[in-house]
């Protein structure tokens, strides 16, 4: 079952007097459950083909459809409501909210879509269980390290069980020890939620892990491996 | 949850925010506690002018207060007094007569206006009997001795009837009130002289202490110095009803001091017993009635009553007889406010620069949560929020600190003395008791509740206006 599709999809960026065709015609299609990752060198388009996929760009030509959903047809706020329930968040440089602990950072969503205190409460220290950090619950990301804040932040984006989870980079600012943990939790949570994960990465160790690997180049795919 | 979170980014900068908490309390408290002093002026100034100058509620002939004419009395006034009486709302009405004459002493002529009172009654209505200086003479109380007049204390140093003398009593009582001996070495060649006048006593002070010396303690050397010259008398003349000048001589019986130089100055009190053998008006001949009501809040409805019951005179409550007072209880609040409103706005400045500040340094994180979810209207919400804490955060210190001073100050008042002579010019006391409603507490909450939505819209504008995918790019 596809929960992501994305239908010759081109974007166009007009600086001054010239165009720059950073994707250009990509079709990809991602089923439940997949753990794949979008490689390609600086420049190749991955993090605009990534944006568009979250609903933050939109393409300048082509569908992308979450859950047979066209983003392109959603208006600003309801695309804003859509990325809340559907799409999990990854960013290279954690972006948690530092006033908040790491459960009031993974609760942040869940309050967006108010659920009620117990299942939300259940559902949090089952994340950050999950991601090996029930101990530091009440630690606010200023007293944690660079792989444990990344942790709360995959927990957080997991929160709403999202259809999809996109991860910018989410290793490049992470030492070996932890890139391995947060591959390993990630993988088990890929397995235990079913839920797809989908990466952009310069790092061979997640190359390494991901089960399939989607080659960018110019703006096009030039290879798309299944392991 | 964004209460919560906007809560604690208030104190993600504590330096910057307590800067701007600090600036909204000092602007709060000192909006607040001037407004509390101007309140508290303006409150005794009322209340002395009602108590003591005008009283609630004026009845006289329609053509009476064109030119004060003798002729011009109210007719069937034991009636009218009965119909007054017995009108819901009026706790007690008074006689007068009204003359304008001259008050003589052997040096000095002054032109006064002569209130012939009935004593017993006249108290009822006023209390201008309780500010009779100590030692001047008991006028309301004195009933067996005729010709008495109780003047203003301005008007008795106008007319040399108030003495002043530095004598060993008035040199320990300057010591009591900490005037420094260098002061006191400085009086002592004046011992035992006496001072006709103000004036002559003035000049001699200026010629021996320096002009800080006189702004400082001039005014209680010449409260200690000050005496009533006993058995004073002053010759009243004025017309009698059949416009022929008579008059007569006059014991003072006492000295009030309302703090009204104007008044002090030109209302001489006699008895109207006194007086009828003089102008030729009968017992139940007076120019005017004075009303006291029970409630001031029913100072209109009482007095259209009235006007109702008695449609041949002119019946006129304080605020037509006194329109600046009028004018300082009804636009005073609208005054308060526009005062706060010109501080908060400034203070509105500072806030919005803080707040696009935090914009410009969260524009990454405003990004991610755009990014995972959170709405436009949340957004605009959270920004709004950190405002209206930083406002109210400022602002609940600085009416609380306001709040202190107030009642501290609130038993004893501020004493303005070297500003005296100035304030009683305009008929102020400058012993100001601060005081202030707790409804203007609540108007300045509302305000600064307004304040931190307002100063909060452009900043928040921006953070809205942010591209999430651009944000999250910044570093």
């Amino acid at each position: 079952m596809k929960v992501l599709e994305i239908k010759n999809v081109h974007k166009i960026y007009n600086s001054s007097e010239v165009k720059v065709h950073a994707v250009n015609g990509i079709t990809l299609g991602f089923e439940k459950g997949e753990f794949a990752a979008i490689v390609g060198p600086s420049g190749s388009g991955k993090t605009t083909l990534l944006n568009m996929i979250g609903g933050l760009d939109r393409p300048t030509e082509g569908e992308i459809l979450v859950d047979h959903t066209n983003l392109a047809t959603l208006k600003s706020t309801a695309l804003i409501d859509f990325r809340m329930r559907h799409i999990g968040f990854v960013f290279q440089s954690y972006n948690l909210i530092p006033v908040l602990t790491a459960r009031e950072n993974v609760e942040f969503i869940m309050n967006l879509q108010k659920w009620n205190k117990k299942k939300k409460e259940q559902r949090t220290f089952e994340l950050l269980k999950a991601v090996g950090l029930e101990d530091r619950i009440n630690s606010r990301p200023s007293k944690l390290s660079g792989g444990q804040q990344q942790r709360v932040a995959v927990a957080r984006a997991l929160a709403s069980k999202p259809k999809f989870v996109l991860a910018d980079e989410p290793t490049a600012n992470l030492d070996s020890k932890s890139t391995e943990t947060l591959l390993e939790i990630m993988e088990q949570l890929n397995r235990d939620e079913g839920i797809t994960f989908i990466f952009s990465t310069h790092d061979a160790r997640v190359m390494k892990k991901a089960r399939r690997v989607i080659t960018i180049e110019d703006g096009k795919v030039i290879s798309d491996q299944h392991k | 949850m964004i209460w919560k979170t906007a809560w604690k980014n208030v104190w993600r900068n504590k330096v910057r925010s307590l800067v701007v908490i600090i600036s909204v309390t000092i602007g709060i408290f000192g909006g607040v506690f001037a407004v509390a002093v101007m309140n508290g002026a303006i409150e005794q100034r009322v209340d002395a002018a009602l108590n003591e100058e005008v009283s609630h509620i004026h009845i006289n002939d329609p053509g009476f207060r064109d030119n004060y004419d003798i002729q011009m009395t109210i007719p069937q006034l034991p009636e009218i007094m009965q119909t007054v009486r017995s009108t819901p709302g009026v706790e007690a009405v008074a006689p007068r007569v009204i003359i304008t004459g001259m008050a003589n002493t052997a040096t000095k002529s002054v032109g006064v206006q002569i209130l012939a009172i009935d004593p017993e009654r006249e108290k009822e209505v006023f209390r201008l009997s309780e500010t009779t200086l100590p030692g001047t003479g008991d006028f309301f109380e004195t009933e067996s001795r005729n010709n008495l007049a109780y003047i203003g204390q301005d008007l008795a140093k106008e007319l040399n009837i108030i003495r002043y003398m530095v004598d060993e009593s008035v040199l320990a009582s300057l010591r009591e009130n900490q005037v420094p001996e260098a002061i006191l070495e400085k009086l002592e060649p004046f011992k035992g002289v006496r001072f006709k006048s103000e004036k002559a006593f003035k000049k001699e002070m200026r010629s021996i202490l320096s002009a800080r010396e006189q702004k400082e303690y001039g005014r209680v050397i010449r409260e200690a110095a000050w005496s009533f010259r006993e058995r004073s008398r002053m010759t009243l003349t004025f017309l009698d009803r059949n416009q022929v000048q008579t008059g007569a001589m006059f014991r003072i019986a006492g000295i009030y001091d309302i703090k009204n130089n104007m008044f002090e100055m030109s209302q001489v009190f006699v008895k109207n017993s006194d007086l009828m053998n003089l102008t030729g008006l009968g017992p139940d001949e007076v120019h005017q009635l004075i009303v006291r009501l029970v409630d001031i809040e029913e100072t209109e409805q009482v007095t259209e009553s009235l006007a109702g019951q008695m449609p041949g005179l002119e019946v006129m409550h304080w605020k037509t007889l006194q329109p600046d007072l009028a004018m300082m209880t009804d636009l005073v609040q609208q005054f308060y406010t526009i005062f706060m409103i010109v501080i908060l706005a400034a203070l509105a400045f500072g806030i919005v620069n803080t707040m696009l500040m935090v914009v410009l340094e969260r524009t990454k994180e405003l990004g991610m949560l755009t990014a995972i979810g959170m709405n436009k209207k949340k957004v605009f919400s959270m920004i709004m929020l950190e405002s209206i804490f930083l406002s109210m955060v400022g602002g609940i210190a600085g009416m609380g600190v306001s709040q202190l001073l107030i009642s501290a100050t609130a038993e004893k008042g501020i004493n303005f003395s070297s500003y005296e002579e100035g304030f009683e010019a305009m008929g102020y006391s400058a012993h100001i008791f601060p005081e202030i409603s707790p409804l203007f507490f609540v108007l300045v909450t509302i305000l600064i509740i307004l304040t931190g939505i307002l100063s909060s819209i452009y900043p928040a504008l921006k953070a809205l206006k942010l591209d999430p995918a651009d944000a999250l790019r910044t570093e």
